[in-house]
């Protein structure tokens, strides 16, 4: 009981220290210069990473037995209460957060260096980890709710952090926009929650699943899942994520790639007991991550800023999450999400380092041969590489190979997702080596005498997220299902896919690991020897195909003009419609005519004043003379 | 035939006061209707505000209740403090413009 009492108020303390930060260092902007900053917000990152890292451990000595905390009922019928709960789940979602958040913010104060909004930027910062430990804490949809806003406030205040560019302003109020079209369909999908069960609590939802029909569950899962598709980045809201990267590198990292985005597959997970029940929901999971994993992936191979290809990758390996959870390898779309949040943070914090050495510089054809000039961030990025390819030993290797086997499992049509999903996976390795090698090895004829590495403070946390990269995917191997025990009581009721026995895990792992190397191997020949330059293209009539492919990929299937022309240009087309007609004719009209009745007609009565006492006088004489007629005449008045 | 001797003494009935009354009112309201002078019109207010008097203290006499000649008190009191403000006004329009004419005073014309 001491032990139960004694978590429930600590593990409260990671998710309000951020926000205590965040407040402290607003009040005190003015007055705290950048080492008193970094002073203060990084102790406190440490302090709520190592506050939850004893909380998940005291939570691991108790089985991951769930431990709630109400703070207090809002509403007692239909049951609304502030509340928050620690299981594996969340705990591991915690630990994530915290620890990102931290080695982030190391990794921050070095970039932001002499930025004039240095403090403001930790202010943003901090609040984003609050909004997100908000979310992925709480124990009912309400408070979830309330962070899934908060996290779009943030990663809108730090994707137009430099809010002087008008790129970025603009990035972010696209960001913004995209995220209110899922939000949409995340409220519709809580007000069908509370008229259903009567209460947002996640574990009194998800245990009384059984009674209800599977159309209303079918009905929750596709609004919500609207909710996950914005909050993701997955096809068709997915344009947001590659424009946000106008933000400072550090928060893409954390916000863009290791946290923000992964909300929608944590929400899906915290659902999944709901979602097993919708079949239709699952397919539609599935497909719509297979589209966005290799619309992702294609788009990916021929982008030249070298944060535009680390978004597309998130996306991809987004889409790689949802096809797990399709699947029903809940456990599996976890693995991915705590590997990829590594190798992704890791891959996006040694971009950074790339653009700080490079003065701001993101194209990487202006790159190249930087392996000398930089060894530790490009040894770190040659980890991370490899560990998104998926070749074994490193991180990446184990959650995908984990994700595609249990897709394989599940037999019938998904054979065909298993290999396109394998596919996308080919091409990861494919545009990932490319990103290596153009940005460190290529020769593109540029010199970069004043490239040197980047700062201590930059590569240490790069080595750090090294070391977890390459290790981390021990956590859940098929030898030893560390994740599964975590998520035991979180994912009790579900049926979660399991590994394929024997044989047929080790060709599928094979074949996994032969479309990573595949795909390095051929970007090696493209890039790495320039292979396409001794082979003559028009002999073999492939260059107009060529061509064709790499618009297609940097116009992203010119998907973004298309909506463009359809949503953006219609809508304007019919709100300046609605200005003429309803706006102009409709009110302006009808207010006008009011005014301009009142003024005529009082035009018409104001002549009767005319200054003159007499007048008046004669008025009132009629009047008189009109009440005395009308004392005769009415035989109502007693006389 | 009239007897010689017999004094005819016509009797002085309510009716009379009431025509009065009205004569008087009327010829005040007319007064406000023709003259321009303020003092002029003050004095018919005056007069109206008399003839008023007069019809209720005849209408009192004639129901022989007190509630009339009550009402006339007040009358009174309402007429003594409207001269003290009208007279006020009057003197602070003559000195504005050295005539007491209100057709000048047309400012609030519509």
């Amino acid at each position: 009981m001491y032990q139960e009492v004694k978590l429930e108020l600590i593990f409260l303390l990671p998710i309000f220290l951020p926000f205590l930060t965040a407040i402290f260092l607003f009040l005190n902007k003015k007055l705290f210069n950048e080492l008193i900053t970094n002073f203060f917000t990084l102790n406190s990152a440490l302090l709520s990473f190592a506050i939850a890292a004893y909380s998940f451990i005291v939570l691991g000595l108790d089985k991951f037995k769930p431990v709630n905390v109400e703070l207090f009922q809002w509403i007692s019928n239909p049951d609304i209460s502030i509340g928050f709960t620690l299981d594996g789940l969340s705990g591991i979602m915690l630990i994530l957060v915290t620890g990102l958040s931290f080695v982030i913010q190391l990794f921050s104060t070095s970039y932001m260096e002499k930025d004039e909004n240095h403090c403001n930027y930790f202010v943003y910062f901090n609040f984003f980890v609050f909004s997100m430990l908000l979310l992925v804490m709480s124990s009912n949809f309400l408070v979830m709710f309330f962070g899934w806003e908060l996290v779009g406030l943030s990663s809108y205040l730090l994707i137009s952090f430099w809010s002087k560019k008008p790129a970025a302003a603009k990035a972010g109020n696209k960001a913004f926009v995209i995220n209110r079209v899922g939000d949409f369909g995340f409220l519709i999908g809580l007000m069908i929650i509370l008229d259903t069960f009567n209460t947002f609590d996640f574990y009194k939802i998800l245990q009384n699943t059984s009674g209800i029909a599977e159309s209303t569950i079918t009905a929750i899962s596709l609004f919500l899942l609207l909710g996950a598709f914005g909050k993701s980045a997955q096809f068709p809201l997915f344009s947001w994520l590659p424009d946000a990267m106008e933000g400072p590198t550090p928060a893409s990292a954390l916000i863009h790639a290791a946290t923000m985005v992964t909300a929608g597959v944590f929400m899906l997970v915290r659902i999944s007991p709901l979602l097993q029940h919708s079949k239709i929901a699952s397919l539609l999971i599935i497909i719509f991550g297979l589209i966005t994993a290799l619309l992702a992936a294609f788009s990916a191979i021929n982008q030249f800023d070298i944060k535009k290809v680390l978004a597309y990758s998130t996306i991809s390996q987004l889409g790689f999450m949802f096809i797990a959870i399709g699947a029903g390898a809940y456990v599996a779309a976890i693995f991915h999400l705590v590997t990829h949040a590594f190798f992704k943070a890791l891959l996006f914090l040694g971009a950074g380092a790339v653009i700080h050495s490079m003065h701001h510089e993101q194209d990487i054809r202006k790159m190249g041969g930087l392996r000398k000039k930089m060894p530790i961030t490009a040894s770190m990025m040659g980890i991370g590489t490899l560990a998104i390819s998926g070749i074994p030993p490193l991180a990446g290797f184990w959650s995908k190979d984990e994700i595609l086997a249990s897709v394989f499992v599940n037999g019938g049509i998904y054979y065909v997702f298993w290999a396109l999903a394998l596919g996308a996976a080919f091409l990861t390795a494919f545009y990932m080596g490319r990103h290596w090698l153009l940005i460190f090895e290529k020769d593109n004829g540029f010199e970069h005498s004043d490239v040197a590495e980047a700062p201590k403070a930059m590569t240490r946390p790069l080595l750090l997220l090294g070391i977890f990269s390459i290790f981390i995917g021990f956590i859940n191997t098929p030898f030893f299902h560390g994740l599964e025990k975590v998520l035991h009581v979180t994912l009790e009721n579900v049926e979660v896919t399991h590994l394929p026995k024997g044989i047929t895990l080790v060709v599928l792992a094979v074949l996994s690991i032969g479309a990573g190397f595949t795909g390095l191997i051929i970007a090696f020949l493209l890039f790495g020897m320039e292979l396409h330059k001794r082979i003559d293209l028009k002999k073999f009539k492939l260059e107009s195909p060529i061509n064709l492919v790499k618009d297609l990929s940097s116009n992203v299937l010119y998907l973004n003009k298309f909506g463009n022309l359809f949503f953006v240009s219609g809508m304007k087309n019919l709100s300046r419609k609605v200005a003429v007609v309803v706006d102009g004719m409709l009110i302006d009209g009808s207010v006008n005519f009011v005014s301009t009745a009142f003024n005529k007609s009082s035009k018409i009565t104001s002549t009767t004043q005319t200054g003159l006492v007499r007048n008046y006088v004669v008025y009132f004489g009629l009047f008189l003379l009109l009440l005395i007629a009308l004392f005769i005449a009415t035989p109502l008045v007693p006389r | 035939m009239i007897q010689r001797n017999e004094i005819v003494m016509l009797e002085v009935t309510t009716d009379w006061y009431l025509t009065l009354a009205a004569i008087l009112f009327s010829i005040g309201f007319l007064g406000m209707m023709i003259r321009k002078n303020a003092l002029i019109m003050f004095m018919c207010i005056e007069l109206m505000l008399n003839a008023v008097n007069l019809t209720f203290i005849s209408a009192s006499k004639h129901f022989g209740q007190v509630d009339g000649q009550v009402f006339v008190f007040f009358v009174l009191v309402v007429a003594a403090a409207e001269v003290v403000v009208g007279l006020a006004i009057i003197v602070s329009i003559f000195r504005k413009q050295s005539s007491a004419s209100v057709d000048v005073l047309n400012v609030s014309r519509g």
